[in-house]
């Protein structure tokens, strides 16, 4: 009997640290949303940004698991679109976070990439999801003269943040999970 | 650090993308008539010679669109990013000024063959 009060106890203890790490996790991300809102990279072209709340989302993907990265982007993007970018923001961000989420996750499962490719594929898609949603808002084509502009700043952002989420993921103590 | 698969995929992408990206900058023809587009509809055409401001307002948005020496720029938008002020003029058939937040998209499109702009565009997509 006190044995089996024990595991539960180890367990819901487990339960609260994986809730606590979701919650600091997902305030990183929502930092970093803010950061990238505060200084914005000087180009015309709207949408090239770093991506550094997708630090947070692969390092989530790799250590808590897909539920976890999943709330804690929806969480991130629902908060950051209400505080910093606007509802019009939020919708793309959606586009692109889900939809990057997804293929870095699949990715992720197929155990043939490394953190970089997983960011790298997360960084492109993310950039296609929002350029075809702002094509799908204003009904137009023309947009997609901004597709080379995207996929190469998608590409570069992606290494980067995934060399970045390598060597930082590698440094986190092993009971962050 | 970096697998096989990594360098596969980055290969698989630039070979994708490259010539995507190669069709849809491709210079286009030098216009001569603008077209004015307020949440997917289109607003008005003008043509590209004579100089005009287009005022857009709907839904407590406003843009000016200012078309100058053959040249069309957004010269005021009440968008909280200005992208499409600082965009700058255009004058070729495949440019276009863009303000997402009030949904208004300037083209420069040639004469009576608007059409065949759009769908030379498609084949962007489809490709």
């Amino acid at each position: 009997m006190s044995s089996q009060a024990d595991t539960r106890g180890r367990r819901t203890s487990r339960n609260t640290r994986r809730l606590a790490f979701g919650a600091m996790f997902t305030a990183l991300a929502l930092i970093f949303s803010y950061v990238e809102f505060l200084i914005p990279l000087p180009v015309p072209v709207p949408g090239i940004k770093l991506g550094l709340a997708n630090l947070v989302i692969i390092i989530a993907i790799y250590r808590m698991g897909f539920k976890y990265a999943f709330t804690i982007n929806c969480v991130r993007i629902v908060a950051s679109g209400l505080l910093f970018s606007g509802v019009f923001g939020m919708l793309y961000s959606f586009a692109g976070g889900i939809l990057s989420l997804l293929v870095m996750y699949g990715l992720y499962r197929t155990k043939l990439f490394s953190m970089v490719g997983v960011s790298m594929a997360g960084g492109v898609i993310h950039n296609l999801g929002q350029l075809i949603t702002a094509c799908l808002m204003v009904s137009s084509i023309r947009l997609m003269s901004y597709f080379a502009v995207l996929l190469f700043s998608g590409l570069i952002s992606g290494i980067l943040i995934g060399i970045l989420a390598y060597h930082i993921e590698k440094r986190l103590p092993s009971d962050i999970r | 650090m970096i697998k096989k698969a990594d360098i596969i995929l980055l290969i698989i992408i630039l070979a994708v993308g490259i010539p995507l990206s190669v069709l849809s900058l491709s210079a286009g023809t030098s216009g001569d008539r603008v077209r004015i587009s307020l949440n997917g509809k289109v607003y008005g055409t003008y043509p590209l010679d004579e100089d005009r401001v287009v005022k857009v307002s709907a839904g407590g948005h406003t843009n000016h669109i200012t078309i100058k020496d053959g040249q069309v720029s957004m010269s005021y938008s009440t968008c909280r990013n200005q992208v499409c002020v600082n965009t700058g003029a255009i004058s070729k058939t495949k440019d276009s000024i863009v303000c997402l937040p009030n949904r208004v998209v300037v083209e420069i499109i040639s004469h009576g063959s608007g059409k065949s702009g759009a769908g030379g565009d498609a084949d962007v997509i489809s490709g």
